[in-house]
């Protein structure tokens, strides 16, 4: 029997009176390209946070690869690669520095640190500016030095919040073709976006998350499936026949997030 | 639209004091925030008691020198405050807290705003508030032993208030500039140190051409003050003696002269604060060094057998962040500098402190350097900004990521150990065996206590700090209230040793008391490295929340 490389059972967290994240099950098989979607606020960040070991969980269980986050978090640590919201980035370290220190920091000797940390910056096309500090890098620049750092131990689940934020389409490619020959390998991958259109390229399998709650979880198939039925049963917006609907419309039938501009801001040119 | 201008710079200026309350309310409503308040009201009231003494007595000096009719001695009053203004900020970085200005730059705010703003901020460091409030008690003597002269006194003053201010922010946001980058850096460092060599000089000089006959000394001390009423102190001594003694012409021109010092200062100032208006950045890294360079093989990380990988990564980061940054820099070398002040007295009869008591200078200069490493100590994080999320994210333990930490501590405290013996030693005499045992003793004692509260500070008390950028480090108050606390103790335990050892004629007293000390603080150092992983667990979001804030 597989082992699901992320499972969660009744993930909560509450900050004081605000339930940020409620009751979530979430299951994630070993290989899968998974998108985590939802609107702002809606709990993706807290819940990826949780699941890297960056936000303790109020309730709920977590198990990564079968191992339990709670009972061996450091063993759960060397399975995974994180780029967190922030890219945990050191501002005063070259990039190849950078990398090195994480490498060592996730127990690699010193030679195969360095090893890879060249073969990564060379990879990103960071190489040619050797003595630049992170701090001068540029935005994209940075996402591409995190994803390396995220990298270089070789982890078999990757958690990536917002990759491709502020990324140029340059950069946006070398990510993903990265991505997509570490699925190719049988890793897996746990992202969240906002680009609906880069998730429904890449991704296998999404889940929606809403105030909180996941209130949608499958294959895009499954999930149109789903919509189709919903307003099939007059439950939802309806959907012209024949039409193939996208993640972006799912998307938005699921989380009812149609709105039309009816306020205007006078005052704006 | 003059009008229209004065207008919106007064409103932006309103919405930033407007802001800052709002922070202020805000930073309250956690216990942390109540507690830094209650830290601040404590180093206020601390300071407060300072700035109130050093008034009185400088009250009392100026009000005995003008009612002794030798009111050109005040000079010898605002000579002290001036010193104390330009080098307290360098010394004390810990204390000082001052406003990112940089971060308004994103608002339409003009360039005479931005300079307000600057100096309005320049003006609330303790400094300038000890400063400010000393110049008010040497006003209030001078009027009590001259009602006429009072308000002249304090137009004098305000003016060299103004241009301590305006010599401080100047200081800071040249050497700032200066440190930022490697190249400049390196010619900083290699003026300093001839700097250091050019004092040593001035003992064998001084003791050759010592004048050998009290008129001789007349004389010395005559072309010494032409000298010093050259400067802003003695000329605003000079410019309150004149107008004691009527001379109205002489005590313009003396203020004259003190408003044109500011007047230059300020225009060096403002091109430093133009280039910042103007959004540079100041970057680690010179132009050339960023042209391409081709493919260059990366480095394989330091090693030290025994010593884990994780550990040795951290070990290896924090000297890179040391090396860059370079006010810590600055830091490092000011206890060579306070030798240097000490030393002063040097080949003259009675001398300084330590030429006095030379055996002190090896402790002295020990503790003044485990000082200094308190704002790195109690605030570990601090430098790491956002990288604490990586902390949190790798299998690393806490203990180890502490431990690369302090042992970076460890090695620049050596480093700066030795560094200062050979200074005692080349400035006055060999600190003794015995006494260099007897220090190593202490610093054994007072190292791992410093370091066990200031691992448990740094988890506890954290505050982003922007190492490359001088005088805009905020240490948290609570921070500095603590290790003011620890190093009373550490202090006084020192100087029982020390009496003690006195006392008896035996410096192995205080070896013994001390390696006793040691040994407590150790076992305390290793009981806190053992709890700091489940602290840490449990401070992630206050740690993240602090670090990572844009």
């Amino acid at each position: 029997m597989n082992v699901p490389a992320i499972q969660t059972e009744g993930l909560t967290r509450r900050f004081g009176d605000l339930i940020a994240v409620e009751d979530v099950n979430l299951e994630v098989a070993s290989g899968q390209f998974f998108g985590f979607l939802g609107p702002n606020g809606a709990g993706k960040s807290t819940t990826i946070k949780m699941l890297t070991g960056l936000l303790a969980p109020t309730s709920g269980r977590m198990q990564i690869l079968g191992i339990d986050f709670e009972g061996e978090p450091v063993e759960v640590k060397r399975q995974i690669g994180v780029v967190p919201e922030g890219m945990a980035l050191f501002g005063r370290l070259t990039g190849a520095e950078y990398l090195n220190f994480v490498g060592r920091m996730y127990g690699l000797d010193r030679e195969t640190a360095a090893k890879r940390a060249g073969e990564l910056l060379e990879f990103m096309q960071l190489a040619d500016q050797p003595r630049k500090l992170v701090t001068d890098y540029s935005h994209g620049m940075q996402k591409k030095l995190a994803l390396a750092a995220a990298v270089i131990h070789g982890p078999k689940i990757l958690f990536l919040d917002e990759p491709f934020e502020g990324v140029d389409a340059i950069a946006a490619g070398t990510l993903k073709a990265m991505l997509q020959r570490m699925i190719a390998r049988g890793a897996t991958i746990f992202l969240t976006s906002h680009v609906l259109e880069i998730v429904e390229r890449l991704c296998s399998h999404v889940a929606i998350i809403h105030k909180g709650r996941l209130v949608a979880q499958g294959s895009l198939e499954e999930l149109r499936a789903g919509v189709e039925a919903q307003a099939a049963s007059g439950n939802g917006d309806q959907i012209a026949p024949g039409k193939k609907l996208t993640l972006e419309e799912i998307f938005l039938h699921t989380v009812g997030g149609v709105r039309s501009a009816e306020q205007e801001l006078s005052w704006l040119g | 639209m003059a009008g229209v201008s004065v207008l919106h710079s007064r409103a932006q200026l309103q919405a930033i004091a407007q802001v800052r309350w709002e922070i202020f309310l805000h930073s309250l409503r956690t216990t942390r925030g109540t507690l830094e308040l209650f830290s601040r009201i404590m180093i206020t009231a601390i300071m407060t008691a300072g700035g109130l003494g050093g008034a009185f007595g400088l009250g009392a000096g100026a009000w005995y020198f003008v009612a002794q009719g030798e009111p050109e001695l005040l000079a010898a009053l605002l000579w002290p405050v001036f010193m104390f203004w330009q080098f307290f900020p360098v010394m004390a970085t810990a204390f000082n807290e001052t406003l990112d200005t940089s971060n308004l730059l994103r608002f339409p705010l003009n360039y005479q705003s931005y300079v307000l703003v600057r100096l309005v901020y320049g003006a609330l460091d303790p400094a300038a508030l000890l400063g400010g409030l000393w110049l008010t008690g040497i006003s209030i003597g001078v009027g009590i032993a001259n009602p006429r002269l009072f308000l002249w006194t304090v137009a004098v003053l305000a003016i060299f208030a103004l241009f301590n201010l305006l010599l401080t922010q100047m200081v800071f946001a040249w050497v700032e500039r200066w440190l930022a980058q490697r190249r400049t850096r390196e010619i900083f460092a290699v003026l300093f140190f001839l700097f250091i060599i050019s004092f040593q000089l001035i003992g064998p000089l001084m003791s050759r051409f010592r004048p050998h006959s009290s008129s001789s000394m007349m004389r010395v001390g005559g072309e010494v003050n032409i000298i010093q009423r050259m400067l802003p102190p003695g000329l605003a001594a000079h410019s309150i003696a004149s107008m004691a003694n009527s001379r109205w012409p002489a005590s313009l021109l003396s203020l004259a002269f003190i408003g044109g010092y500011g007047a230059v200062i300020l225009r060096v100032l403002s091109i430093r604060l133009g280039a910042q208006y103007r959004g540079e950045n100041l970057s680690e890294v010179s132009k050339d060094s960023l042209a391409k360079t081709g493919e260059e093989q990366v480095r394989a990380g330091w090693d030290i057998r025994g010593v884990s990988a994780p550990i040795m990564a951290v070990f290896e980061k924090e000297f890179h962040y040391l090396s860059r940054s370079g006010p810590m820099l600055l830091t490092f070398v000011t206890p060579i500098i306070m030798l240097v002040v000490f030393g002063f007295g040097q080949g003259r009869p009675g001398g300084g402190l330590l030429q006095r008591m030379p055996d002190l200078g090896f402790p002295i200069g020990s503790a003044y350097t485990l000082l200094l490493l308190t704002n790195l100590v109690y605030n570990n994080f601090g430098a790491d900004g956002g990288g604490i999320q990586f902390f949190f994210v790798s299998p690393a333990r806490f203990r180890q990521i502490i431990l690369g930490k302090n042992l970076m501590h460890v090695a620049v405290l050596v480093l700066e150990m030795a560094v200062v013996w050979i200074g005692v030693a080349l400035l006055f005499r060999r600190p003794s065996f015995g006494m260099t045992v007897a220090t190593i003793a202490g610093m054994l004692f007072a190292t791992p206590l410093n370091l066990s509260i200031g691992n448990l500070m740094s988890l506890y008390s954290p505050k982003r700090i922007e190492s490359g950028t001088f005088g805009r480090q905020r240490a948290s108050q609570l921070t500095v209230l603590i290790s003011f606390g620890v190093q009373i103790v550490v202090v006084a335990l020192g100087a029982t040793g020390f009496t003690l050892a006195r006392y008896y004629g035996d410096l192995w007293i205080a070896t013994g008391l001390f390696v006793s000390l040691a040994a407590v603080s150790i076992a305390i150092y290793t009981m806190i490295l053992g709890r700091v992983d489940a602290l840490a667990q449990r401070r992630r979001e206050v740690l993240e929340a602090e670090l990572c804030k844009a």
